[in-house]
């Protein structure tokens, strides 16, 4: 056994130790709780002004596209989201540390500092209500059923991977909200860039970000995922043609 | 190889084992726990503020809303590989005055001084595939310790093994005057001779006998897997084996020391010894089966089995009493008895096999069909009917063997097994069943269900008791001192000799077939409220008893409310009708002398063997009434008070046997969760019960032929009534809370029981000594109160003196005050004439237990 090797975690939680000190932090006591821990367990829907939205987003589509149609695919398409997904990555960016590598390695910490809670609302009204536009890499999908798509329906319970539409939704639209209001946080997968989606598997995986609960969740289903499965899966919910429904 | 080391053998296997896939959800004995650490290690773990899962909100109340207690934090753990572990080590000591208390060490075995290892559980955890191991031990002393480990891969299989050794002291303060305590052969000590001696002579004897614990260890151990075949498929096997060994205050009936003198009343005529029993045997449960889950169907195929050993077959004590014919009879002569015998429970075996196939219908329903057939059985040797040597009965001038005695027997012809009509027991019960059942919900606001069960118990042999060495049946009473003090009662018929003997020589088989039907359902009428109504109807037929059919029908109406926001409402209402067809108070006929060819009746024909007015309590007809009413209050998110009330009446259609049976009770309970600082807690509850009933004493002693009540032989002038009442208190207080790092715990707990029983009687025809009392009529009393009250406290602090050490310190102080008068005048001796007892009872107690226990996390 190498000492080096070993180290400090909450199981269930892998993460760094930064992470497991924003974690102690979060165990803390429910105070503490509030401020350093994003429980996005009980949702409510929100609501906002799509038009305050639209001139709030001046900003964002330099990096997020028109309309929220990110071309660069490392950035992610926002149009259509669901609206509490993106109200809740705001909010999570706007407290979350910058100095943390995930956060550090980002712009939007910084953006989401300048905005309030109202801005928030309306910037996540206005891209939930925008049409999204399919992704370049759709074409490039073989026919047929591929790896990505069992282990999005399937999982491989060999490797404990569970299957992914138990949370995003059996056609990868998002969380199924009669499940319970926490799903409406459950983003929707469908036509989203490939690039962005390995990149979030990956950095889950690493352990990065740990700042809502959800978070947790990804962690443990990002651990069970090799590059390949990553890749797999990221080619063909971007090969699906996006679906207006937010 | 040692006993122990054969005992960890399934701990070893459990490690290297490979299986290739296993469910996680079987086990054995999957809760194990001691005194030391009630909770398996679940307590005092500190509260995790962020709930036990991220899938769903966090809940902190259960649907009916109580509130969960706090989820516990998650371990820190750490990393070999792509392995996690953690673990707790839990070392220290205790400290205890006199611990020669029974109640006190009912099941833990406090050692004063001792070294204790509290808690010792590592885990091991790959995120990677879901693989797991665990290994839990903690050690009070060698008679009170438990070790498992259990090792899989969530998913794909699991395996677990445990050793466990628990203690029952059921006494620290018996007198046994036996030699050979703990054997199958108990004999008297020097100074006695056994059936010769003087009571005075067996006092002496047990004022010097060394005070002895009776206890019985119990030593478990379990080995149990089960594996995924496919992801529908799955299978299991648990293994246990349990070995009890010790000794415990047994029954050694030389017949009644008392009976026929009076007053004075204890004229010493047989022996009543109360001998020490010694228990060595072993049960072996198989369980093992096969279950598919799949989207339509599930299936589960099972088998069950137990087979139970003991070492002895029975034992054999030595009565120091000598017994006296009745000097009634004149020139009667006791034989010298002094050997006798208990049989153990023999060695049997159970088997059941159970298939059940369940299928999803529309309507969101359920259908499933359930069948299982099974064989209880015991073949074990039998005893022969008796132990004594030379004669047993009564003489009259003298012992001799012959025409001039013919209630005097030849021990020689009943001491062997040649005198029993086969050697083995030869005795099987085979059961069957069916069950039906049915579950529809066809909208969001009704659901129904129904089912039907069959079950049947079928007796494939008696045994008829005959000796074909004399011919005769029957089965020597008493270990023949019965028949030794009065005349002819030596429990056997013959047909040439006794041909009006009335005695058992049959044994009775009880088959009994059961038919069970229930309908119901529940309306949720609006998002509040909810009524449901369940209607089952029970059939049983049994044979050879009071009634071939009994018929209960119930029907039970809820209502749920939440209406308000605060307060979850619940009220039961039940009522039973049971009712059968007619009842015959004597069905047992056929297993007596008088259903054999050559029985001629008494010249005043043959006695009754109860009175016609009898209704046993489980063939009687009954009402039954039934109310519980539970309110459920929530004043704060972090406050529940809960209360509730229940009342059980029952009525029974009887004039001799049980009359009523009523309970009623109380709770009141209330939580306080200040977020995951402190917590408070209370409740308090009482409840009482009554059970009434009625018997008559016959005027003929034991010769009355007419049954009737009010006749001759069971006139109401003996009619007597009796009522036990039972009272209990319970109260307690929980409390703990962190300051800064250290948490206090504090415990109270209080249980106050009384049992009283009082009687009353329509004549003094009715005691077992009429003249006891002065006056012939009607009269009453009661037994001194029976009073259990314990009392008990523990307080402790935990401080950490970093993050993976701290250091417990608790002391509990218990309090018992027992006052049982079945034990009165004890203290003054064990010997009461020809009666010699062993245990004196149980003692009132106060014991402090002061712990210091280091815990260490890994």
């Amino acid at each position: 056994m190498k000492t080096a090797a070993k180290r400090a975690h909450r199981l269930d939680r892998t993460a760094s130790p930064r992470a497991i000190a924003t974690l102690l932090l979060a165990c803390a006591g429910a105070n503490a709780s509030a401020a350093d821990f994003l429980d996005q367990r009980r949702v409510e829907p929100i609501q906002g002004d799509v038009a305050a939205g639209a001139a709030k987003a001046v900003v964002c589509v330099a990096c997020h596209g028109p309309n929220g149609n990110a071309i660069v695919p490392t950035f992610p398409k926002l149009a259509g989201q669901r609206a509490e997904y993106l109200h809740s990555r705001l909010s999570e960016y706007k407290h979350a540390d910058a100095k943390l590598p995930y956060y550090a390695a980002s712009p939007m910490p910084v953006q989401a500092q300048a905005l309030s809670e109202a801005d928030m609302h309306n910037l996540a009204a206005y891209f939930a209500a925008q049409k999204p536009m399919p992704s370049p890499t759709a074409a490039n999908t073989p026919p047929g059923e591929t790896r990505g798509e069992r282990l999005y329906r399937e999982g491989d319970s060999a490797r404990g991977i569970p299957p992914c539409q138990g949370c995003h939704g059996a056609n990868a639209e998002g969380g199924p909200v009669a499940a319970g209001d926490q799903y409406l946080v459950y983003p929707a997968l469908r036509g989203q860039h490939a690039p962005y989606l390995s990149a979030r598997l990956s950095n889950y995986r690493a352990g990065w970000p740990y700042r809502a609960s959800g978070d947790y969740i990804m962690a443990g289903v990002a651990r069970t995922l090799d590059d390949e499965s990553i890749q797999a899966v990221a080619a063909w919910l971007a090969a699906l043609p996006p679906q207006e429904q937010h | 190889m040692t006993c122990r080391f054969i005992r960890l053998l399934p701990l070893a296997c459990a490690i290297p084992a490979t299986l290739a896939h296993a469910d996680s959800g079987i086990g054995v004995d999957t809760w194990r726990g001691n005194k030391l650490d009630p909770t398996a290690g679940q307590a005092n773990e500190p509260c995790d503020a962020r709930g036990t899962t991220w899938l769903a909100p966090l809940q902190r109340r259960s649907p009916t809303g109580n509130l969960y207690n706090c989820a516990p934090e998650s371990p820190l753990a750490h990393e070999i590989g792509e392995w996690l572990y953690y673990g707790v080590l839990q070392v220290g000591y205790i400290g205890t005055g006199d611990h020669d208390v029974a109640s006190w060490n009912r099941y833990a075995d406090w050692r004063n001084g001792d070294p204790v290892l509290g808690l010792l559980q590592v885990n091991f955890e790959r995120p990677s595939d879901g693989s797991y191991a665990e290994v839990r031990a903690s050690r009070i002393s060698s008679d009170d310790q438990l070790y498992q480990a259990v090792f899989g891969r969530a998913g794909a299989y699991k395996v677990q093994a445990f050793v466990r050794d628990m203690p029952n002291i059921l006494s620290t303060n018996a007198k046994p005057i036996w030699n050979g305590v703990g054997t199958n052969n108990l004999t008297v000590p020097v100074g006695l001779t056994p059936g010769a001696s003087t009571p005075a002579q067996v006092a002496a004897a047990s004022a010097a006998a060394p005070t002895t614990t009776l206890g019985v260890k119990r030593s478990k151990q379990g080995l149990s897997a089960s594996t995924y075949l496919s992801p529908e498929w799955t299978a299991y096997v648990d293994l246990s084996e349990e070995e009890r060994k010790g000794t415990r205050a047994y029954g050694g009936p030389f017949f009644f020391a008392f009976a026929f003198a009076g007053p004075p009343f204890f004229l010493n005529d047989g022996g009543v010894d109360e001998t020490v029993k010694p228990i060595n045997d072993s049960t072996i449960n198989i369980n093992g089966g096969l279950r598919y889950a799949g989207a339509e169907w599930r299936f589960d195929f099972s088998y069950s089995g137990s087979f139970y050993r003991d070492k002895y077959t029975s034992y054999n004590y030595q009565s120091p009493f000598k017994l006296t014919a009745l000097p009634a009879v004149p020139g009667a002569i006791a034989a010298p008895l002094y050997q006798g015998q208990m049989s153990m429970e023999p060695d049997n075996d159970y088997h059941n096999f159970r298939a059940t196939a369940t299928r999803k219908i529309p309507w969101n329903g359920e259908i499933s069909l359930s069948a299982s057939g099974g064989r209880m059985s015991q073949d074990d040797t039998l005893i022969a009917p008796i132990n004594c040597q030379g004669v047993f009965g009564i003489g009259f001038g003298n012992l001799q063997l012959g025409p001039a005695n013919p209630l005097l027997m030849d021990c020689s012809k009943w001491n062997t097994t040649d005198a029993l009509s086969r050697k083995t027991a030869d005795m099987r019960i085979d059961t069957s069943m069916v069950d039906a059942r049915i579950v529809l919900n066809p909208t969001r606001e009704w659901s129904l269900r129904g089912g039907v069960k069959y079950d049947r118990q079928d007796y494939r042999n008696v045994y008829l008791s005959y000796n074909p060495l004399t011919g005769q049946y029957g089965y020597p009473s008493e270990n023949g001192a019965q028949g030794s003090i009065v005349p002819g009662e030596l429990g056997l018929w013959d047909p040439k000799g006794a041909p009006s003997a009335l005695t058992r020589v049959r044994s009775l088989p009880l088959d009994i077939q059961t038919i069970d039907a229930n309908v119901g359902a529940d309306w949720k009428f609006d998002q509040k409220n909810t009524l449901s109504a369940n209607l089952d109807y029970n059939r049983y037929e049994p044979t050879n008893r009071e009634r071939s059919q009994i018929d209960a029908s119930r029907v039970k109406l809820t209502w749920v409310n939440r209406s308000l926001d605060w307060l979850t409402l619940r009220v039961n209402y039940t009522y039973l009708k049971q009712t059968g067809n007619t009842y015959d108070f004597d069905p047992y006929e056929h297993t007596f002398s008088s259903s054999l060819p050559g029985y001629i009746p008494p010249a005043g024909g043959t006695p009754s063997h109860t009175v016609d007015a009898m209704r046993k309590y489980d063939m009687s007809s009954r009402d039954e009434n039934k109310i519980d009413v539970m309110a459920t209050v929530m004043p704060r998110d972090d406050m529940t008070l809960s209360a509730s009330v229940r009342g059980d009446w029952n009525s029974y259609d009887a004039q001799i046997g049980r009359q009523a049976y009523d309970t009623v009770g109380a709770t009141l309970q209330w939580d306080w969760q200040l977020a995951t600082q402190s917590s408070l807690g209370a409740y308090v509850a009482w409840d009482r019960s009554r059970l009434g009933m009625s018997n008559v004493q016959d005027k003929q002693g034991g010769s009355g032929v007419d049954p009737s009540l009010g006749g001759p032989n069971y006139a109401l002038t003996g009619q007597w009534w009796t009522t036990d009442a039972q009272r209990d208190w319970y109260a307690g207080l929980t409390f703990n809370h962190n300051i800064g790092r250290a948490r206090f715990d504090l415990n109270w707990n209080y249980l106050y029981s009384r049992g009283l029983t009082d009687y009353s009687y329509a004549g003094s025809s009715a005691l077992a000594y009429p003249a006891s009392v002065s006056d012939a009529g009607p009269g009453g009393g009661a037994f001194p109160n029976m009073v259990y009250r314990v009392n008990s406290i523990t307080a402790g602090v935990t401080v950490p003196f970093t993050e993976r050490v701290s250091l417990r310190l608790f002391e509990y102080y218990e309090r018992g005050r027992i006052s049982d008068w079945h034990y009165l005048g004890f203290d003054q001796g064990l010997v009461v004439g020809n009666r010699v007892y062993t245990d004196t009872g149980p003692q009132s107690y106060k014991q402090n237990l002061i712990g210091m226990l280091v815990n260490v996390k890994l």
